[in-house]
Formats: C-alpha cells, sequence, structure tokens
C-alpha cells in the first residue's frame, strides 16, 4: 500500500489547525486566516479571515469565514516557528522509500 | 465552459434550494430567483427561464457576508474563476471591474431572504465542491504504480457515502483501511514528536493529550525547536 505526497501533506495541515496561515490563490487574492479544517484534497476553511489586498477585492472584507478549493491554492504560508522542515523532510524521504519498496 | 444558460435547474442530487434569493454578479443584481446547490453544479434561476449554472471546479471560493457595513444585506459570497460577464450582460466592464481584468475572476453573491439559511448554503456548497475535486492533483502526486489509494472507496467502505469529510481533529480518517490508517498514525507520530503535548490527531494520542478538542490548539512554539533534534538518531 501505497500513499500518495497529498496524504502526507493533509495529514501536515492537520497539525496546523488553529495556526493563522495566509493562502496565496492562483488569481493572485491573499487570505490570512486561521486554518479551520483542511480535507484530503486540501480544500481549506479558514476563520477571521482578512484580505491581504482589499482594494482590489472590497467584497471579501465583508467576510469571516471561507472555503477555498484545494485546485486554486498557490501557496500557503505559515508561520516558521510552527512547522518543523526537518521533520517534514524526513516524512516525505521515508514515504518516497516506502513507495520504491 | 462555466456558464450553461441552456440548461435547466438539476432536480436530482439537489443538496440545498434556496428560494427568494437575489443573485448579483460583478455588482449588478439579475433579480430574485432560486438558487440550486446540487451535487453536479451549482445554478440559480429567477423562474423565467434567465439564470446560470456554475461548474464546481470554477469556483475558488464560497463564504458567508455578515458585516452589513461592507454590504448592506447578509449574503452568500462566492469567487468564480472565469469572466462570465461576456456572457450576461452587454455592458461587461464597468470601472470596478477593470481591476479583475488580468485575473478573470467574477465575484457572485446570492441574497436569500431568509437570512438563517445561510449556514445551510454554504454548508452545503461546501460538500458539493467536496464531490469534485481536480483529477490533476492525484495524478501530479502519484508516482506510484500499483495500488492507488481511493480515498473515495475508503471512505465508501466505511459508510460515510461519498462525501469526503473535514478533518478538524478528532474525525475525518476512521474510513482509511488499516494499512492507510496505519502510515498516517505513523506520519502523525512523527508530526506528534514535533508539535508536542496538546494535539489529538484523529486516533493518534501523545503522552500529554489534551482533553479539548477544539479546533484552536495552543501550541508551544518553543518545544518545537527542542524537540526536532530529540530522535535525528533513531533509525524508522
Amino acid at each position: 500500500m501505497c500513499i500518495s505526497v497529498l496524504q502526507l501533506f493533509y495529514s501536515f495541515f492537520k497539525s496546523l489547525v488553529g495556526k493563522d496561515v495566509v493562502v496565496e490563490l492562483k488569481n493572485d487574492l491573499s487570505i490570512c486566516g486561521t486554518l479551520h479544517s483542511v480535507d484530503q484534497y486540501l480544500n481549506i476553511k479558514l476563520t477571521d479571515i482578512s484580505v491581504t489586498d482589499p482594494e482590489k477585492y472590497p467584497h471579501m472584507l465583508s467576510v469571516k469565514n471561507c472555503f477555498i478549493r484545494g485546485s486554486v491554492v498557490r501557496y500557503v504560508q505559515l508561520p516558521a516557528d510552527e512547522v518543523d522542515t526537518q521533520l517534514l523532510q524526513d516524512a516525505a524521504r521515508k514515504e518516497a522509500l516506502q513507495q520504491k519498496q | 465552459m462555466v456558464l450553461l444558460r441552456s440548461v435547466p435547474p438539476p432536480t436530482e442530487g439537489v443538496r440545498h434550494e434556496q428560494g427568494e434569493t437575489t443573485a448579483v454578479l460583478d455588482g449588478k443584481g439579475l433579480g430574485t430567483g432560486t438558487l440550486y446547490v446540487a451535487e453536479t453544479r451549482l445554478s440559480w434561476f429567477d423562474g423565467s427561464g434567465m439564470g446560470f449554472s456554475l461548474e464546481y471546479p470554477t469556483i475558488s471560493l464560497h463564504a458567508i457576508s455578515r458585516d452589513l457595513s461592507a454590504y448592506p444585506q447578509e449574503h452568500l459570497y462566492v469567487m468564480v474563476n472565469a469572466k462570465l460577464n461576456d456572457e450576461m450582460q452587454e455592458n461587461a466592464h464597468d470601472d470596478e471591474d477593470e481591476e479583475d481584468e488580468c485575473e478573470g475572476i467574477t465575484e457572485i453573491r446570492f441574497v436569500p431572504s431568509d437570512k438563517a439559511a445561510l449556514e445551510s448554503m454554504f454548508s452545503a456548497m461546501c460538500e458539493c465542491q467536496a464531490l469534485h475535486p481536480d483529477p490533476d492533483d492525484e495524478d501530479s502526486n502519484g508516482d506510484f504504480d500499483g495500488d492507488e489509494y481511493d480515498v473515495e472507496e475508503a471512505e465508501a467502505e466505511h459508510g460515510q457515502g461519498d462525501i469526503p469529510s473535514f478533518c478538524t481533529y478528532e474525525e475525518g480518517v476512521s474510513g482509511l483501511r488499516a494499512e492507510g490508517q496505519a502510515t498516517l498514525q505513523r506520519l502523525e507520530g512523527m508530526l506528534a514528536q514535533s508539535v508536542a503535548n496538546t494535539f489529538h490527531m484523529a486516533g493518534v494520542r501523545t503522552d500529554e493529550t489534551n482533553g479539548e478538542f477544539d479546533d484552536a490548539v495552543e501550541v508551544d512554539a518553543g518545544s518545537t525547536v527542542a524537540g526536532q533534534f530529540e530522535d535525528a538518531d533513531i533509525d524508522h
């Protein structure tokens, strides 16, 4: 049984629920908020959101919580001290080895 | 194709139907009609046959808007990853649209007369969005040949139907097969060592499990830094 990279990042994002993140979409909109939940497709729900460019997207100002489709996410910016990159690299490396066996 | 003007409202798989709902497309009011949140597509029709449908993969995000100082009525906000103006109206480009031109997005508001329905509308859209994952996501991550991990199949086996569930904490991954769950636990065990104390992640208990399962959980960031070297020599 193999596990995809998607599954690895699903676990990773689950561990970040409750943290403040910035989600940058492929259409250049950036949304800052608290990670409420994530699903297997990395669809993201954020709470207490704020838009980093409100002049461009004034309609978003009135929104507190949102659901973001996983496929439109370009980046998820994380606070550096919340992420153990060493561990993530190890996990990814181990899973890659696991898949080859 | 985003707009399907000639397609009638869906009759099957309608998760939520909300009448007396005004549609506002990029600031232009389209009148009052009925919103259909169906498993196949999101549709709105004004009863005289005029309306539009949206495919879920084109919906970048949706949200409930409750701040009346920003917009005078509570509504469901939907951002579509496409420009719809050409199909819908003659005067496509107002001043406010010029800012969106390069991104090619459309902002739609669905304003129901019954504001209490907003939560149901939002939830129904979340569920339907989860039914339409991008096929590219699976292909781009799959460098494996044999058994492809089918999340939906795993969910179905566990009787949760075809709705992938959002994982907040204690829920979500119970539909995994035994091997998948073991792998997930191992992954999360590795992650738990870094994040330390207070997380209870989907069946994985750390030694210092916090009894609270709220979404917002405080994490001692200091322990993250200290913890990353503790198991450096452990051969998994």
